[in-house]
C-alpha cells in the first residue's frame, strides 16, 4: 500500500514537473498538496492531499485514489491562517481511525506555499508538512 | 558623489579614467545589468520594489541606455558610491559604482516627447529618485537633468484631467448601432485614460494610489464585500506592496475588469459578419479577449486547461439598446482580476456594460459575482476616453524583466 502510495505521489509529482509553471491564486487551501505525515505506520510516512473550495465549505481526499480517506470536516482560520482537518480513516484491520491534523499555511503568497502542523490518530502522531503543487 | 556641473565629453571622461576604465565600465554595467534583471521582483508596480520615502540623489556618468520594455534603464557610474543603497560588492570598482535608474515605459516616455538619444553613454547626468526596498543600487528617478545644460531628460509631468472635449455624436453602424471601435477609412483610435485605475465598490471613498495599494490597510474592508479568508489574502498582498501579482511577475494576462484600468488602453474590433468583437489590449501580454454576439452559450470546461487558459474567460453578449452588455464565466485563478490585488475564485461572473455615450467617451459598468470570495454581489465604473488618431500602443510585459 505504501509503494502505490509512493507511486502515485511520484506521478503527480512527475505530471507538476513538466506541467508549465501556473499560479493558482484563488482560496489559499485549494489544490493539490504532497508531503509526510513523519511516523505514520498505518498509511505510511507520505500522503497527498487534494482541497477544493465551493464558496462555502472546504472539502477534499487523502491519498485519492490508494488509500481514499475522505476529509469529513476542514477549516481555515484567516487569523493565522490556521489550518483544521479530520477524516475518517480504516486501518488495515478495518477498525475506525479518525485523523485530526492541525497547521498553519507557510509561505502564503507562493505558487508552492506548504502546510506545517501536526496529524494524530488513536494510532499515533507526528509531524506533518505538505506543499501545494 | 561628483557634482560638477560642467559638462564633458565622453573621451575626455575615459581619458581621466584609470588605464582599465573601459573595462571596469564595461564589468560595471555588466554587474548592474544583472542586478536589475535577477531582482526578485522582475517586472513590478513601482511600489513593490521601491520604497518612496527613502529618496536618493545621484550625480554621475551614463553607461548604457537600455531603452526597453517594460521599464527604460539608464546606469551610471557614479564616484563615492552615491547615498542609498546597500548594494554589496556587485557593480563596484575601487569608488566608482554603477547604478541602474529605472524609468517608465519607452510609451510613456514617448508621449512625453523624448527619444531613446536623449541621452547617451558619457553623459553625466543628476538623478533624483527612490530606492529600491531590497537596497540593491537601483533607483525609481523622478527626475533626471544633463549636468551641462540643465535639461530635464526622461522626466515625465504629472497630466492635469483633461478638459471635456465638445461633445460629438457618437459614430454609429448604418443600422444605428453605436461604432465602438475604429472609424470607416483607416481612422485610428482606441480608448485609454480611464478616469479610475483601481477597482472598488461603487459609491465608497477609499485612498489609494494608481496601482491600487491602500493608503490605509485598515480599509480592505471596505473596498469590497470580502469573504474573511479573501480580506486577509488581500491584506496580505498589500502588506507586500503587490509584488506578488501575477501580471508583473509572469506576464499574466489582465483578464476581467483590469484591462479597461491599464493606461495602454484596450481597441475593439467589431466583426459583425461573425457576429463578435476583438477586445484588444495594449498592457500586459499584448493579448486579446473575443465577445460573442452570435446567441452561444458559455460552453467549455470551465475549469480552464492548457489549450485554452480562460484568462478573460467566455464571454457572450447582446445590445440592449445603446449599451453592450457582456455576460462572462469560466475564469481560471491564475491572475489578479484587478490592481491592488482583490482575490477572486473560478466562480467569478461578470455582467459588463459599455455604454458610447458621445464620440470620446464610454462608460464602463461591471457588476462583480463570486460566491468563492465576496459575501454578495458588487458593482463598479469609470469612463474611459477615446484616443483619437493612434493605434493602441504595443507595452510588451517580458519575464524576468524588471
Amino acid at each position: 500500500m505504501r509503494a502505490l502510495t509512493v507511486f502515485v505521489a511520484l506521478c503527480v509529482a512527475g505530471l507538476a514537473a513538466v506541467a508549465p509553471v501556473l499560479g493558482q491564486e484563488g482560496h489559499p487551501l485549494k489544490g493539490s498538496w504532497i508531503g509526510t505525515w513523519e511516523s505514520n505506520a498505518t498509511h505510511g510516512a507520505d500522503v497527498l492531499v487534494v482541497l477544493d473550495w465551493d464558496g462555502r465549505n472546504i472539502t477534499g481526499t487523502i491519498n485519492p485514489g490508494t488509500d481514499n480517506i475522505a476529509i469529513r470536516n476542514a477549516t481555515l482560520n484567516p487569523d493565522g491562517w490556521r489550518v483544521h482537518l479530520e477524516a475518517d480513516a480504516k486501518d488495515r484491520a478495518g477498525a475506525d481511525l479518525t485523523y485530526v491534523i492541525d497547521g498553519t499555511i507557510e509561505n502564503i503568497s507562493f505558487h508552492n506555499r506548504s502546510v506545517v502542523g501536526t496529524w494524530k490518530s488513536q494510532r499515533g502522531s507526528g509531524r506533518f508538512e505538505i506543499s501545494r503543487q | 558623489m561628483p557634482s560638477g556641473a560642467r559638462s564633458k565629453t565622453w573621451r575626455a571622461r575615459v581619458a581621466a579614467l584609470p588605464a582599465l576604465a573601459p573595462t571596469l565600465t564595461v564589468a560595471l554595467t555588466l554587474a548592474g545589468l544583472l542586478v536589475a534583471v535577477e531582482t526578485p521582483s522582475a517586472h513590478h508596480p513601482i511600489p513593490a520594489k521601491f520604497d518612496d520615502t527613502q529618496p536618493v540623489t545621484l550625480t554621475g556618468v551614463v553607461t548604457l541606455v537600455d531603452w526597453r520594455n517594460p521599464h527604460v534603464h539608464v546606469f551610471v557610474n557614479v564616484r563615492g558610491g552615491g547615498n542609498g543603497g546597500n548594494g554589496g560588492n556587485a557593480g563596484n570598482v575601487g569608488n566608482v559604482v554603477n547604478w541602474a535608474v529605472e524609468l517608465e515605459s519607452p510609451i510613456e516616455l514617448r508621449r512625453h516627447g523624448w527619444a531613446h538619444d536623449d541621452v547617451q553613454p558619457g553623459d553625466e547626468v543628476s538623478v533624483q529618485g527612490i530606492a529600491a526596498r531590497d537596497g540593491s543600487r537601483q533607483v525609481w528617478a523622478r527626475s533626471m537633468v544633463l549636468s551641462g545644460t540643465g535639461r530635464a531628460v526622461f522626466h515625465i509631468v504629472p497630466e492635469a484631467p483633461r478638459a471635456p472635449l465638445a461633445s460629438r455624436p457618437t459614430p454609429r453602424w448604418p443600422d444605428g448601432q453605436p461604432r465602438l471601435g475604429p472609424l470607416p477609412g483607416g481612422v485610428q483610435g482606441y480608448w485609454a485614460d480611464p478616469s479610475s485605475t483601481v477597482l472598488a465598490q461603487q459609491g465608497i471613498d477609499v485612498q489609494m494610489d494608481r496601482w491600487g495599494l491602500l493608503g490605509n490597510i485598515a480599509d480592505a474592508s471596505r473596498v469590497a464585500p470580502l469573504q474573511p479568508w479573501a480580506r486577509a489574502l488581500y491584506e496580505v498582498r498589500q502588506r507586500r506592496f503587490l509584488q506578488d501579482d501575477p501580471t508583473y511577475l509572469n506576464c499574466k494576462p489582465e483578464g476581467g475588469p483590469r484591462k479597461f484600468q491599464s493606461p495602454y488602453g484596450v481597441q475593439f474590433v467589431e466583426d459583425r459578419e461573425r457576429q463578435r468583437i476583438f477586445v484588444l489590449i495594449g498592457g500586459s501580454n499584448s493579448n486579446f479577449q473575443i465577445i460573442y454576439l452570435d446567441g452561444r452559450s458559455q460552453v467549455g470546461q470551465v475549469g480552464g486547461d492548457d489549450d485554452n487558459p480562460l484568462y478573460f474567460g467566455r464571454s457572450v453578449a447582446q445590445w440592449e439598446g445603446d449599451t453592450l452588455v457582456v455576460d462572462t464565466r469560466g475564469f481560471n485563478e491564475d491572475f489578479w482580476f484587478t490592481n491592488g490585488g482583490l482575490p477572486h475564485t473560478n466562480q467569478l461572473h461578470l455582467i459588463e456594460r459599455f455604454t458610447r455615450s458621445n464620440f470620446d467617451t464610454l462608460r464602463y459598468d461591471v457588476t462583480i459575482d463570486d460566491p468563492g470570495a465576496y459575501t454578495r454581489s458588487w458593482s463598479s465604473g469609470w469612463n474611459l476616453r477615446w484616443i483619437a488618431g493612434e493605434d493602441l500602443p504595443r507595452h510588451l510585459c517580458q519575464d524576468n524583466r524588471p
